[in-house]
C-alpha cells in the first residue's frame, strides 16, 4: 500500500532518482556542477555545511544560492531517505544587514524507518499517517522563508564577530520562528575561521491524530548548538569540521525534551571569484539518551531515529555572485 | 599556499609601478630572506605573522626603497607594491593585481593616501588611523598589516643597510 503526496510534479527526474544506483548526494553534486557550467560563475560563502558565519554581502550586491540535503540512514533493515532543497536568494541591504528569501521543496521515501520499524514519514511530511507496514513517498513544496542577519561586530575589526539571524518560515500547516546568535574568531591572517552558533526555533504545526484524524497544534521548540573550525589551506580551497548539537522539546520553554542528537562531519569548500561549492558530511553520533519525552523505540543504538534525525546527511550548497 | 589563480585582473607589472611611483629612477634588487630571528621580531613589533621570509626589494637610485609583497585577500593574494623614501616613510602604494568579487575599492587613491608619510612608528590600524572601506573590509584591514609589516621589516632590517 502507498501512500503518495505530489504537490510539485517532477515525475520522469523523480522515478530516475528513486531508480538508480547513483547515491542521491553524487546527483546532488552533478546537478549543482551542472548549473555552474550554464551559468555566468560570481561573498557571504559559507565555509560551513551547517554552521553560520557573520561574513554578509557587501551592500548592494546579490547572491543566488542552491542547498541540497540528503537525509538517509534511519531504522537498521529499514529504508529512508529525505532530500531537502532549498532556493535562497540574498542581497546586501546595508553591509552589516542581510536580507534572504528562500523557497523550500523536499521529496522522501520512508519503509519501516522510524521506532519500532514502522514506517514513519519525516517531520515534513508529519501531516499524513501512513500505516505501520506502507510505503510512503512524496515530494512537497514545504513553504517560504525569509532571512535576516544584522552583524554587530566584524571578526575583522573587533575582538570576535557577532551577528543575529532571524528567520521565519511560512508553510502549509506549520510556522517556525528560528532565531540564531551568531559568534565568529578568526586566526591566522583571518584563513583560520572559528564559528558558533546559538539556536531558538519554535514552531507551530498542525498534526492529525492517526485514529481520530481530529487536528491539533503541535508545540515545538528545535534548540541547537553549532560548533565549527574552518582553515584556508590553499588558494580558493578551505577545509572544516563541525559538530552541532540538535534538542527537540515539546514545549516552548525548554520542558519535555524528546531528543537529543549529535551530529560531526568534515567540510570542503571551494571559492572563485563568481561562485562557491560547499559540501558537508555529517554522522549522528551514538550519543542519545532517553529524555523525558522521548517517543518509546526512538533510540536503536545509540541513535535517535524519530521523526527529525537519522544517521547520515550530506549538504552541498552552491552559490553565484551578481 | 600555493596554486594558480582561478581569476586575475592585473593592473600593473613591477616595472610599471617602479615607474609610476619612482619617475626616472633606476632600481637595483636586493632581495633578502629574513632569518628566524628577524621574522619573529618584526612580527613582534608590526603585530603581523611573516608569512613569507623573502623580501623583494629594489633600492632606488633617486633614494628610498621599492618592495613588492603580497597579503591574503578573501579567495586570493593580493600583489602589492610599497615604496618608501630616503627616511623609509610611504611615499606611494599600488595594487599589481586584484582576483576576488568583493573588495576591490582599496585601488581607490583617496583611500591609499592615508598611508603617505607613515612610518614604522605611526602603528597602522584599521579603524584606528586607517579609515575601512565598507564592503571591503578583509581587503583594506589586510593591506594595512602588509604595510605595517614592511614599514617595521624597513626599520629593523633594510635601513640598516641602507
Amino acid at each position: 500500500m502507498t501512500d503518495r503526496v505530489c504537490a510539485v510534479q517532477l515525475v520522469d527526474v523523480h522515478s530516475w532518482i528513486r531508480k538508480t544506483t547513483i547515491p542521491r548526494s553524487v546527483i546532488a553534486v552533478i546537478f549543482c556542477l551542472g548549473f555552474g557550467l550554464m551559468l555566468p560563475a560570481h561573498a557571504d560563502e559559507p565555509l560551513f555545511g551547517f554552521t553560520y558565519t557573520t561574513d554578509l554581502l557587501p551592500k548592494g550586491k546579490f547572491e543566488l544560492e542552491q542547498w541540497s540535503t540528503t537525509r538517509f540512514g534511519k531504522y537498521p533493515g529499514g529504508k529512508f531517505w529525505l532530500q531537502e532543497n532549498k532556493t535562497e536568494e540574498e542581497y546586501g541591504m546595508k553591509d552589516n544587514l542581510q536580507l534572504s528569501l528562500y523557497q523550500i521543496y523536499d521529496s522522501t521515501s520512508a519503509f519501516h524507518n522510524g521506532p519500532f520499524g514502522e514506517t514513519t514519514p519525516p517531520e515534513q511530511f508529519s501531516y499524513y499517517n501512513p500505516g505501520p507496514d506502507d510505503h510512503f513517498s512524496g515530494t512537497k513544496f514545504i513553504g517560504v522563508a525569509g532571512e535576516a542577519i544584522y552583524r554587530l561586530w566584524s571578526p575583522y575589526t573587533r575582538p570576535i564577530g557577532i551577528a543575529f539571524y532571524e528567520e521565519p518560515t511560512f508553510g502549509a500547516g506549520f510556522i517556525e520562528n528560528e532565531a540564531k546568535l551568531i559568534l565568529q574568531k578568526n586566526f591566522r591572517d583571518d584563513r583560520l575561521v572559528l564559528a558558533a552558533n546559538f539556536t531558538y526555533a519554535p514552531e507551530w504545526r498542525r498534526i492529525k491524530d492517526p485514529v481520530t484524524g481530529e487536528v491539533a497544534i503541535g508545540e515545538e521548540t528545535d534548540a541547537n548548538i553549532d560548533l565549527g573550525v574552518s582553515y584556508r589551506f590553499i588558494r580558493n580551497w578551505s577545509a572544516a569540521f563541525e559538530i552541532y548539537n540538535e534538542r527537540e522539546f515539546n514545549s516552548y520553554n525548554f520542558t519535555h525534551q524528546s531528543n537529543s542528537g549529535y551530529f560531526l562531519g568534515p567540510t570542503i569548500h571551494y571559492a572563485g571569484e563568481n561562485f562557491f561549492v560547499t559540501v558537508n558530511y555529517s554522522q549522528q553520533m551514538p550519543w542519545a539518551s532517553l529524555q523525558v519525552d522521548t517517543v518509546p523505540g526512538g533510540i536503536v543504538g545509540g541513535r535517535i531515529v524519530d521523526n527529525d534525525f537519522e544517521k547520515h546527511r550530506v549538504r552541498v550548497k552552491f552559490g553565484w555572485y551578481f | 599556499m600555493s596554486g594558480g589563480p582561478a581569476y586575475a585582473t592585473v593592473y600593473l607589472t613591477v616595472e610599471q609601478a617602479q615607474a609610476l611611483l619612482f619617475p626616472g629612477a633606476t632600481f637595483q634588487p636586493d632581495t633578502r630572506t629574513l632569518t628566524d630571528e628577524q621574522a619573529k621580531a618584526i612580527a613582534h613589533a608590526s603585530g603581523v605573522p611573516v608569512r613569507n621570509k623573502q623580501i623583494k626589494a629594489w633600492r632606488v637610485s633617486t633614494g628610498g626603497w621599492f618592495i613588492v609583497d603580497e597579503v591574503v585577500g578573501k579567495h586570493e593574494f593580493i600583489p602589492f607594491a610599497l615604496a618608501l623614501d630616503d627616511k623609509g616613510a610611504v611615499k606611494g602604494i599600488e595594487i599589481l593585481e586584484y582576483r576576488e568579487a568583493y573588495g576591490g575599492q582599496i585601488r581607490d587613491p583617496e583611500w591609499r593616501k592615508q598611508f603617505l608619510d607613515a612610518t614604522a612608528g605611526k602603528k597602522l590600524q584599521l579603524d584606528r588611523n586607517i579609515r575601512n572601506i565598507s564592503g571591503a573590509t578583509l581587503s583594506c584591514k589586510h593591506l594595512t598589516d602588509g604595510v605595517e609589516r614592511l614599514l617595521v621589516t624597513y626599520d629593523l632590517v633594510l635601513k640598516k643597510s641602507s
